[in-house]
């Protein structure tokens, strides 16, 4: 910490951090690529799927909730302002419920699910990569892609997009009753207003950009924790690389998806 | 006069959260000027023990008293002063590893208000040619192998001449030979300073040569507590086969 | 839960075999079980903060502790706002721009709207959630490693509070950090912002670039976010690991705690801050 390493030019320093940068998403590529084979006849471990189900999904209940519960409330509190501006009640439901639905609640689920599965996927592979079980498998004959990988991929994806239809209904409950509380709309012109402009698109397009997101934190949080070196202070670098890309891969696809997806 | 009993601990019993007790009523008292030995199997509660005495955890039962003054309910800052008084050397040596050897070794000192930078050098060259690794003052302890941590360790936590030591695996890593001359050292300083000193350490035989007085610590409780010539010819078979290190009994 | 003894010490069959044996529990007790550690786990954060602005204070620094924090503060996250916080940008931008267009045909207010936007809310909330996992999690990385090697328990032994050791330093970067780095993240969303609305939706940048709609009420609420945030980020991370038990493991799991309850105290201050806000400064 307090020997500064030898200073290189900039410009070396730029040349290495993107050829690590390429490293690292060619790395996750042949993980998807290697992934994608043992699916096609799926070969996969059952019970250690539904265990990941469980504990990925079920024990991330509580703090999706009141995340997207406070989500729902700071974002009619946003729509608030424009509301009194313009004195348009029946706006609240629209204004409150597109950006939830589309961009906020989606990508702050994803966010929630990164810090607390993502990371501790890449917490657990790391550490079972140093201490050698992984190598261990190997030399069992078992496939740690199918038995390991596999099954908590499938797990991330399946679970954060069945949590963004559980925060999204929990956020726009959480919107109603602060619109009730802080602006006196009442629930019934909430979801009024909420239903007649609200199109079903856009809830859809929330949903699969969660599906994409889940993708990108089962690639990363997995590629992270299998590419560990060094020891237990590799594996909280690890951690903290994997959620750090998984941010930045949700927010370049989400950048990329709203403009197709229109 | 100062009380005889300079640790004791009265019915001390410690569990953590979700697990079983890893002491149940503990009843111990170490004299003034003893060099005590505590042994016992892997996770019989040594290490948890010892920390318990300078209050760096709390007992969920019992009472524990040093130099006779009841330190169980007492609050950081009032421990400190406790603490002041008791040198300590850790499983994991707990190097503080942004620091150098030199100045992990000053860090007590400094704490306790030495200043003068003269005195401050000599006392930790002193104590690095104590572990033989003199000269070693500028190294950060990431460059340094296990045994050598170890020594830094037992530098630092005799760096304050403290009347009271706990030394947790003092030889943990070390060839017979150092690890030898390290328990005589200890033993030596001990001696000349009259202080009351409890050593955990797995390597029995060599423990054995420089202690007082002996406990054994096994499933949370103490089984053993007397001279160290008793507990070499205890007739209790798990004491018997533990520090003569024999493969068959009921250990 | 990991085992409470330390992580060199190999299991034994000395723990009698009480911690395999399975506890019968129903859903009462398991709630009652969370009820408990939560608010065990409130009494220890809350003991962290009081601790922390005692010692900011009172105590005092090593010379330059708090700048090399700052520094490491700043050097970890200037990369990742910036890339974040541009794709951010144009995102939103974009969106409103499109939901906008629904309503009323014309943009000229875009810049406007999005301006006071990122002021009250967005630039330090989004800013503050990066930094959450990247400034947190490296947080908690370190203290927790000290606390399992036991460089806590030695710094406790030498009569140190951690907290005015750890975290203090961590905390005061953090509150200076954080408020610049958000007036960055901010900046560049806003620009990239600017740049997709002159792309996309032909707003030429003297119609974007409007403070009209600021006051007063968006600054206050926008600095207050500011400072609460940085202040929180540090004590729930230092607090997170601080508690970190047992081995490597205990430390990852303190990693992870700390972005998700860092993440969750900068969304419940950013409710509780904007609703005062909305309350105090009417439009």
């Amino acid at each position: 910490m307090s020997q500064a390493s030898e200073r290189e030019g900039l410009s070396a320093e730029t040349g290495r951090a993107i050829l690590d940068l390429a490293a690292e998403v060619g790395g996750v590529a042949m993980l998807a690529g290697r992934l994608l084979r043992r699916l096609a006849p799926p070969r996969l471990d059952g019970p250690e799927l539904a265990r990941n189900l469980h504990r990925m999904g079920v024990k991330s209940l509580p703090i999706v909730g009141v995340t997207a519960l406070f989500t729902g409330g700071i974002m009619v509190i946003q729509a608030g302002v424009l509301i009194r501006r313009f004195g348009a009640e029946g706006l609240l439901g629209w204004g409150a419920g597109f950006a939830t639905l589309r961009e906020v609640g989606p990508i702050l689920i994803a966010l929630m699910f990164s810090g607390r599965v993502g990371a501790n996927n890449t917490a657990e592979l790391g550490t079972m990569t140093v201490t050698e079980q992984i190598a261990a498998l190997e030399t069992l004959a078992i496939d740690p892609l199918s038995y390991l990988i596999l099954p908590r991929c499938i797990a991330m994806v399946v679970m954060l997009f069945m949590l963004t239809v559980y925060g999204d209904v929990l956020a726009l409950a959480g919107s109603a009753l602060m619109g009730q509380a802080l602006l006196g709309v009442s629930v019934a012109t909430f979801f009024n207003g909420f239903l007649e402009t609200i199109r079903v698109w856009d809830l859809a397009t929330g949903l699969i950009k969660s599906v994409l997101y889940g993708v990108i934190i089962a690639l990363s949080s997995c590629h992270f924790g299998l590419t560990v070196t060094g020891g237990a202070p590799g594996v909280g670098r690890a951690v903290n690389t994997s959620v750090v890309a998984s941010a930045t891969g949700i927010f370049v696809t989400d950048y990329f998806s709203t403009y197709l997806l229109g | 006069m100062p009380p005889r009993r300079v640790i004791e601990l009265r019915g001390i019993t410690k569990r953590f959260v979700d697990g079983p007790p890893v002491l149940r009523g503990v009843d111990l008292t170490v004299p003034r000027g003893c060099l005590y030995g505590l042994v016992g199997p892997g996770a019989a509660g040594k290490s948890v023990l010892l920390k318990l005495v300078v209050g760096l955890l709390r007992p969920d039962a019992g009472a524990l008293l040093i130099e006779g003054e009841d330190i169980t309910g007492l609050d950081e800052l009032r421990l400190h002063r406790v603490r002041a008084r008791i040198g300590m050397l850790f499983q994991n040596n707990a190097l503080f590893d942004h620091m150098t050897v030199g100045e992990n070794i000053a860090f007590p000192l400094r704490r306790a208000g030495v200043t003068d930078a003269a005195a401050l050098a000599e006392r930790v060259a002193d104590r690095l040619r104590m572990v033989s690794l003199p000269g070693f003052e500028d190294r950060m302890p990431a460059g340094l192998s296990g045994g050598q941590k170890k020594r830094i360790g037992v530098a630092r936590a005799t760096a304050l001449k403290a009347d009271i030591v706990l030394y947790d695996e003092p030889a943990a890593g070390l060839d017979p030979v150092t690890s030898q001359k390290i328990f005589d050292t200890l033993r030596a300083e001990q001696r000349e300073a009259g202080a009351t000193v409890v050593m955990v350490s797995s390597d029995i035989e060599r423990l054995l040569t420089i202690t007082d007085r002996v406990g054994m610590l096994h499933r949370g409780r103490l089984i053993f507590d007397g001279t160290t010539a008793e507990a070499l010819a205890s007739r209790d078979p798990r004491v018997d086969q533990f520090v003569h290190g024999k493969t068959d009994g009921p250990l | 839960m990991a085992p409470p003894v330390a992580p060199a010490t190999p299991p034994d069959d000395a723990l009698d075999g009480d911690a395999e044996r399975p506890r019968p529990r129903g859903l009462a007790a398991d709630t009652g079980q969370l009820l408990i550690e939560g608010v065990r786990a409130f009494r220890g954060l809350f003991d962290v903060a009081l601790r922390t602005v005692y010692w900011s204070l009172k105590g005092r620094r090593e010379k330059g502790v708090v700048l090399e924090q700052a520094f490491e503060i700043g050097n970890k996250s200037v990369f990742f706002l910036t890339v974040t916080q541009g794709f951010i940008g144009m995102i939103l931008v974009f969106q409103s721009g499109l939901q906008a267009r629904r309503v009323v045909p014309d943009l000229t207010m875009l810049g406007a709207t999005f301006l006071e936007l990122l002021v009250r809310d967005l630039a330090a909330t989004l800013a503050s959630m990066m930094l959450a996992t990247r400034v947190g999690a490296g947080i908690a990385a370190e203290i927790g490693s000290m606390v399992v090697t036991e460089q806590v328990d030695a710094l406790r032994m030498c009569g140190v509070d951690p907290v005015d050791w750890l975290v203090v330093p961590r905390f005061l970067a953090s509150v200076v950090m954080t408020g610049v780095l958000i007036f960055y993240a901010g900046a560049i969303a806003y620009f990239a912002g600017g740049a997709t609305a002159w792309a996309v939706f032909d707003v030429q940048p003297q119609t974007y670039l409007n403070a009209r709609l600021l006051d007063i009420g968006d600054v206050s609420i926008g600095l207050a976010k500011c400072v609460a945030y940085g202040a929180a980020i540090p004590i729930v991370s230092g607090w997170c690991g601080l508690s970190a038990r047992g081995g490597s493991e205990g430390v990852g799991i303190a990693t992870t705690q700390a972005v998700v309850f860092s993440s969750l105290a900068v969304i419940i201050l950013n409710l509780v801050i904007s609703g005062v806000g909305f309350v105090l400064f009417p439009v």
